[in-house]
């Protein structure tokens, strides 16, 4: 372990990656069309609206907030956007751009509150998780609003909300350059500043195994073909958009001076002050980052049911933050990482599919969906302990 | 002319009172839903024209809540009470209070299974029994989905039973095989559109029809299905949401039963006068068909069910301008009602 450098966060990823491929081999086993290119994509889209929350709420709480209206919100935005488009008659590029604008109003408000004056995150989302479906009530009086704008639907991954072949297999390509290049530059930056590097050999190792997981993944997409369509669907656009989503969070933890302060003022947020980092500033950013990715799942998830209704994302947030602690987050704040905010979504959506699939009745699915959340969490802190990582 | 003046005002005045003594108080479990906002606006306008007043809370979905509006309205000089339950059994204590004072209790659309009680709805299991009717007579064979409401409310089994009444037949004969049947938590849309998903991946997409139980689940429904290209399966529906009425003029949706909540919001309204003032409701009919079979006066009204042919009865009743109706359909296919 010491001479391949495993940090307890590569194998706390890797345990999860084995864990997801466990469920999914059970489940196959069990049901016998759980690991068939059509379930694989029911559960790619299933997961994207949870998946891409999940990301920026990961470093909310990494900085010791929550955010409890995550799923008011969208809703509030959701109807807002189908609204304009329907009832207004807007163009869905304005009603997008004004749902954007609604929820930095919200985020500003409730970052506000919390970043400046102080009040618990915790006490201002509770209000906000009230308000907020109230709100989507209003917008539209409690009348469904539906979209049938074939752009705009395209984000929701119906019919033709995919990227065909040619695009699915171009995209891996980019990205299996871009994985490459990226293990040369960290290798080459290593030896540059006389750090140890890994063997040559595990390096090749974990970048063949991630380009061999995404050449599957792009070969499933693929390999589903709708009936009556010529041709495989692709990888569909809600899994694009998460995607890209997670890449600019992870942009955005990694290189730039924001994501450093956010896990100093999670791990410290006294220190964190003291040593001159503006905590409040990048609170109310936070809170505006989350904004953006809600404003985003708000379009895909009203995009992919053809219509904004006052009870979208009711429970949500729950979903939301079940994805991150799962993923590793600590809820005392200070460590977690967004890609284990993607396995931890995939992970929630993998037993609700198989259970689903297996004809598991409502009741049970419910007990053993919010049991596996406990086990989880006592699990990270049981392996906290043995690797020594801040405890909760 | 200024004594007459003050002569007619103290007259108009002391009528007005005479009349407004009469308060009834609604309490509604939540506002969360498009059509309470309709039966709120019926229930006003019909106590209005009675001279009585109306009062109203809302629990906001909480039963505990509830049980505090209630006493809320009983303290506010409620003389009736329209009562939407949240849930049938967290509500029993607040009803001993108004039994206690003689206040007469009417259960709005959801049913109380408290003696005393006056139960006034629409008919949940002839819902039922319209919406698998107007499938079965699209796709009288072959595999069936029953998207069920939520678990929590009794009327997603009522309208179950009458689903069931209908098709049982075809069952037994093999005609027709339930391939899939899921509750919808919380009536919620998203979940009908999940759970319709992982059933047609069940069942490689082998479904030729689908008994969804209201307008919501509908939309999750058809969203899974054209979202595989899949046309052509009955799909159907309840409550005459906007939404799904464009879908039965588009095609997309077979049926949606529409009771029309203005009916029953009068209807109830003049109830509550009529108990208030000791005095018998026309059309009352003798009920047992409860959980516990505890014997009620009850009132049913008769939904109707919309489909492509008599789409025009929504539009000539103003619940939905042709406009809205006809938004996006073909006029070449377009159903009588958008011609």
């Amino acid at each position: 372990m010491e001479s391949l450098q495993l940090s307890a966060l590569d194998l706390r990823l890797g345990l999860m990656a084995c864990v997801l491929a466990v469920m999914a081999a059970t489940f196959h086993v069990l049901t016998g069309n759980f690991l068939t290119p059509e379930n694989l994509y029911n559960i790619a889209q299933q997961t994207a609206v949870v998946g891409i929350v999940a990301t920026a709420i990961s470093l909310v709480i990494v900085a010791r907030h929550i955010d409890l209206s995550i799923g008011s919100v969208v809703g509030f935005v959701g109807v807002l956007i189908a609204y304009l488009q329907y009832t207004a008659g807007w163009h869905w590029a304005w009603a997008c751009l004004a749902g954007l604008a609604a929820a930095l109003l919200v985020g500003a408000y409730q970052g506000g509150l919390t970043a400046y004056l102080g009040v618990p995150s915790f006490v201002v989302t509770l209000g906000g998780l009230m308000s907020f479906r109230g709100a989507a009530f209003l917008v539209a009086n409690g009348k469904t609003q539906p979209v049938t704008d074939p752009v705009f639907l395209w984000f929701g991954g119906g019919l033709d909300g995919a990227l065909g072949l040619a695009g699915s297999w171009a995209l891996a390509a980019v990205l299996a350059l871009a994985l490459c290049w990226r293990t040369v530059q960290a290798r080459r930056a290593k030896a540059r500043h006389g750090f140890p590097s890994r063997p040559l050999a595990a390096d090749i190792a974990f970048t063949a195994a991630l380009l061999v997981l995404l050449a599957a993944f792009t070969s499933a997409m693929c390999a589903y073909q709708l009936p009556g369509k010529a041709g495989g669907q692709g990888i569909p656009a809600p899994v694009v958009i998460w995607g890209a989503v997670v890449i600019a969070v992870a942009f955005i933890v990694r290189r730039t001076r924001f994501g450093r302060y956010v896990y100093a003022i999670g791990g410290n947020p006294e220190a964190a002050r003291l040593v001159g980092i503006p905590v409040r500033r990048v609170t109310l950013q936070l809170f505006l980052l989350l904004s953006v990715t809600i404003t985003i799942a708000a379009i895909v998830a009203v995009s992919r049911l053809n219509a904004g209704t006052n009870s979208m994302g009711t429970g949500m947030e729950l979903y939301v933050i079940a994805a991150a602690v799962i993923g590793g987050v600590s809820l005392s704040g200070g460590s977690g990482t967004v890609l284990g905010s993607v396995l931890g979504a995939l992970i929630i959506q993998f037993l609700d599919s198989g259970l689903l699939l297996l004809d598991v009745g409502i009741g049970q699915r419910m007990i053993i969906i919010g049991q596996v959340l406990i086990v989880a969490v006592a699990f990270d802190v049981l392996y906290r302990r043995w690797t020594g990582e801040r405890l909760a | 002319m200024n004594f007459k003046h003050a002569l007619l005002t103290a007259a108009l005045l002391t009528s007005a009172a005479a009349h407004a003594q009469l308060v009834v108080g609604v309490s509604w479990s939540n506002f969360q839903e498009e059509r309470w906002k309709t039966d709120e606006a019926a229930i006003k306008a019909e106590l209005a024209k009675h001279g009585a007043t109306y009062v109203s809370a809302d629990a906001g979905g909480s039963p505990e809540k509830q049980l505090a509006d209630v006493d809320g309205l009983i303290a506010k000089g409620a003389k009736a009470l329209i009562v939407l339950a949240m849930d049938k059994d967290a509500i029993v204590p607040a009803l001993a209070k108004a039994k206690q004072r003689n206040i007469p209790v009417i259960a709005y659309d959801r049913l109380i299974e408290q003696p005393g009680v006056y139960y006034i709805t629409f008919d949940n299991k002839e819902v039922g029994r319209m919406q698998a009717r107007a499938v079965f007579s699209v796709k009288p064979r072959g595999n069936y989905v029953m998207i069920k409401g939520s678990p929590t409310d009794p009327n997603a089994d009522f309208l179950r039973e009458g689903q069931q009444e209908v098709l049982d037949g075809a069952v037994k004969s093999g005609a027709i095989k339930i391939v899939g049947e899921e509750y919808t938590e919380g009536w919620k849309p998203e979940v009908a559109q999940k759970n319709m998903e992982q059933i047609l991946t069940r069942n490689g997409n082998k479904v030729d029809a689908v008994v969804a139980s209201n307008d919501g689940t509908a939309g999750g429904v058809v969203a899974a299905l054209s979202a595989r290209g899949i046309s052509g399966v009955p799909v159907s529906g309840q409550d005459g949401d906007q939404a799904a009425l464009n879908r039965v003029a588009l095609g997309t949706q077979t049926v949606s039963v529409w009771k029309d909540a203005r009916d029953l919001g009068r209807e109830a309204a003049d109830a509550a006068v009529d108990l208030a003032g000791g005095k018998p409701v026309p059309g009352t009919t003798k009920w047992t068909g409860g959980e516990h079979k505890v014997p009620l006066d009850a009132k049913f009204l008769k939904p109707v069910a919309i489909t492509r042919a008599n789409l025009e009865t929504v539009v000539k009743a103003g619940w939905i301008t042709k406009d809205n109706l006809c938004r996006g359909v073909d006029a070449a296919k377009a159903p009588a009602a958008c011609k």
